[in-house]
């Protein structure tokens, strides 16, 4: 793929794929000099799944999900949904339904995601639309801060380094620093960066990138809390990579298990889901 | 680089990365004052009331004064389940309109969907009865392939052919489905309820519209792939020849998504029908494709064109306005209510953009033009959200000669302020 510049800001300098590389190189370099406490080089691929599976539950699932959004520290939107997820057997990744429960104007909405297959069904209008991965559909909530996702269906890992990090709950925690590059179509990033602890693979940040290499995102996992049987992050501090007053919370809650057909995930069931 | 700058660079760079330590180490400060989410969930369910309030200010064509209107509109829509394999749908509104429009009544009560549905235990067949608004077809402006639109819309208080979707009514039908794994497959029975002619009472249900002949229906939808998934029609109707229908759409990049429609079938010209005398039926075509693209701040962007056979071509354009006003509203009030393309070929430009300025400030605007008499139609909306408040300014202007179609309009620009209260 050839080298694209990214727009520069003062606090972005131009960055490409081959320089993204380069500091991957030099990145890696240094974790091979860094003073390792384990005598063997971790699997960044386990690593990564590990991490994915306390993230996500294995078994298909429901969750409520809240999204705060606030401009300069001012809170200025909120977004609830109550979500399906489940993989499907094709290709092991989760398909997701989303259907909107608040602000009120769109209650009912519903999103479906199955791989590429994104759709979106509006009651008030009968329809069902497909969109693109890059289309807003209310508000500034992305699509890909409420779907569930496997990164390890869709990127491959490397670990870049062993490093301190501060968490979401403004501790220090030792951590390994994964590279990760798409490697399906699917994959909604270029690349992200993941923080994940360096004794029980817990997530703890990452920096998500366009194929551009523009920082798209920051993310913060924290609030740990015991959800069917596993501790994962509750709450995700989301912070606009080109606007860092732009901050969304991600909250999640209500876990239960909830196994529904897979041939729910398709358009023509979205008018009859309500996902209670 | 001269070396002057590096000390400078170095500064910002540590700057930028200071302030972004620090943006950091607000963002993780900060904290929801929202309820608990399972008390929203809660309070979500249960029928959806919303209030609508519009006040209007329409700029007659050249020579002619200007006009003043309100209107008020009472909207209720509630889907629920009565226990896990049946649930109901009641869907109604109530227009007030001031002035009344011609041949109508100022108030108008409109049932959109009321009906019973059952479906299997594990989701994959359900058979639904009742008044269902059953919509087919992905494109914007006209949609071929959306077979039970006709005599749908009574209730039309805005251009924008989106939004008025939301006032469409359904079909009184006996229908049922079955799914599978990315597919599925319906077979919907719309039964001829009336024989009288247009019903035009406060509580009309409309049934000269929506159910004026015996129509089966049967549509089977199937996915290719990931990125692409297509239905196809086949519509029996009393009276008429079959129509076939193919509807698609599809993933092109991340970035953008086609859609297309076709449909085909025997019908009459709308000239003939506007002008009232003989309406001999031929075979038509009619098809839209259309592209969306969506940019990353938010902005997207359809372009369509659409083709519909039966519609009227330069010559029938004159042939209709030299016959007076009359036959040019009848074409007018039928094309509106069947969400028909007049023209034989169209085409528009329908843009959105979230978050303008402000979060809560949306900006919806369209160009759509006759592409047989060049006339043109142009439409724009700045709507911002309160948590269950809409405020909304809408602009509507027509241009084009006194003999195009939307040079013909009866006021060459409206401005608009509706407020919706979400209940």
């Amino acid at each position: 793929m050839p080298d694209r510049p990214v727009h520069p800001t003062p606090c972005h300098p131009r960055w490409t794929r081959r320089q993204a590389g380069h500091a991957l190189l030099v990145l890696t370099a240094g974790a091979a000099a860094w003073p390792a406490t384990t005598l063997a080089a971790p699997d960044a691929q386990a690593l990564l799944a590990r991490s994915d599976a306390i993230r996500n539950p294995s078994q298909p699932f429901k969750v409520t999900v809240t999204l705060t959004e606030f401009e300069k520290g001012v809170q200025v939107n909120t977004t609830t949904l109550l979500s399906l997820a489940r993989t499907l057997e094709a290709g092991g990744q989760f398909a997701s339904l989303v259907r909107f429960v608040q602000p009120v104007r769109d209650a009912g909405k519903v999103m479906l995601k199955n791989g590429s297959d994104l759709w979106f069904y509006d009651p008030g209008t009968k329809s069902a639309v497909r969109i693109a991965p890059q289309q807003r559909l209310m508000g500034q909530a992305a699509n890909g801060d409420v779907v569930t996702v496997n990164f390890a269906r869709d990127y491959q890992a490397t670990v870049a380094a062993e490093e301190a990090v501060r968490d979401g709950e403004k501790q220090t925690r030792q951590s390994y620093k994964l590279m990760l590059t798409a490697a399906s179509s699917d994959a909604t990033y270029g690349a992200i960066e993941l923080w994940v602890d360096a004794e029980s693979s817990a997530p703890i940040k990452a920096r998500f990138f366009a194929e551009s290499g523009r920082l798209l995102k920051t993310a913060f996992y924290r609030k740990f809390q015991p959800q069917l049987g596993v501790d994962r992050p509750t709450e995700t501090v989301i912070i606009d990579g080109l606007d860092p007053k732009a901050v969304t919370l991600v909250r999640l809650s209500d876990y239960g298990l909830r196994n529904v057909p897979t041939s729910w995930f398709q358009r023509d069931y979205l008018p009859r889901f309500s996902a209670e | 680089m001269t070396p002057p700058f590096k000390p400078a660079l170095i500064v910002l760079a540590l700057a930028c990365g200071l302030a972004h330590a620090a943006d950091e180490e607000d963002a993780l400060d900060l904290k929801s004052a929202e309820p608990a989410p399972a008390a929203a969930a809660k309070a979500a369910s249960g029928p959806r009331l919303t209030l609508e309030l519009a006040a209007l200010h329409a700029r007659g064509q050249a020579g002619q004064g200007s006009d003043s209107g309100h209107r008020a509109a009472v909207d209720l829509r509630w889907t629920g389940k009565l226990n896990e394999q049946w649930r109901f749908g009641l869907s109604n509104r109530l227009d007030d309109i001031h002035p009344v429009l011609p041949g109508q009544r100022s108030t108008r009560h409109h049932l959109r969907e009321a009906f019973l549905g059952w479906q299997s235990a594990s989701g994959l067949q359900s058979v639904d009865v009742g008044r269902i608004n059953q919509r087919h077809g992905p494109a914007y402006s006209y949609n071929p392939t959306d077979v039970f639109r006709r005599g749908a819309t009574r209730s039309v208080v805005t251009a924008d052919p989106i939004a008025l979707r939301e006032n469409r009514t359904g079909t009184f039908m006996l229908r049922a489905s079955q799914l599978w794994d990315g597919g599925g497959a319906s077979l919907a029975w719309a039964p001829q309820l009336t024989r009288s002619g247009r019903e035009n009472s406060t509580f009309s249900l409309d049934l000269d519209g929506t159910n004026a002949t015996d129509r089966v229906v049967l549509t089977v939808n199937t996915k290719a792939s990931d990125r692409w998934s297509g239905e196809a029609l086949w519509v029996v109707e009393e009276g008429r020849g079959p129509r076939l229908g193919l509807n698609l759409t599809g993933l092109v990049t991340d970035s953008a998504v086609v859609h297309a429609e076709w449909s085909m079938a025997r019908s009459p010209r709308l000239i003939d029908t506007a002008l009232g005398g003989a309406a001999p039926s031929a075979r038509h075509h009619q098809a839209t494709v259309g592209l969306t693209y969506s940019l990353p701040g938010g902005l997207s962007v359809t372009a369509e064109a659409a083709y519909n056979g039966a519609g009227l071509n330069r010559a029938d354009w004159q042939q209709l306005f030299a016959q007076g006003p009359a036959p040019v509203g009848a074409l007018f009030a039928a094309t509106q209510a069947d969400q028909e393309m007049a023209a034989r070929r169209a085409w528009m430009l329908y843009a959105t953009q979230k978050g303008v300025l402000w979060k809560q400030l949306d900006v919806t605007a369209f160009v759509r033009q006759n592409a047989v008499d060049r006339s043109h139609l142009a439409w724009a909306e700045l709507r911002y959200h309160w948590p269950r408040f809409d405020l909304a300014l809408q602009w509507q202007r027509g241009s084009g000669k006194a003999d195009t179609e939307y040079g013909a309009l009866p006021y060459r620009q409206v401005v608009q302020v509706v407020g919706f209260v979400y209940f």
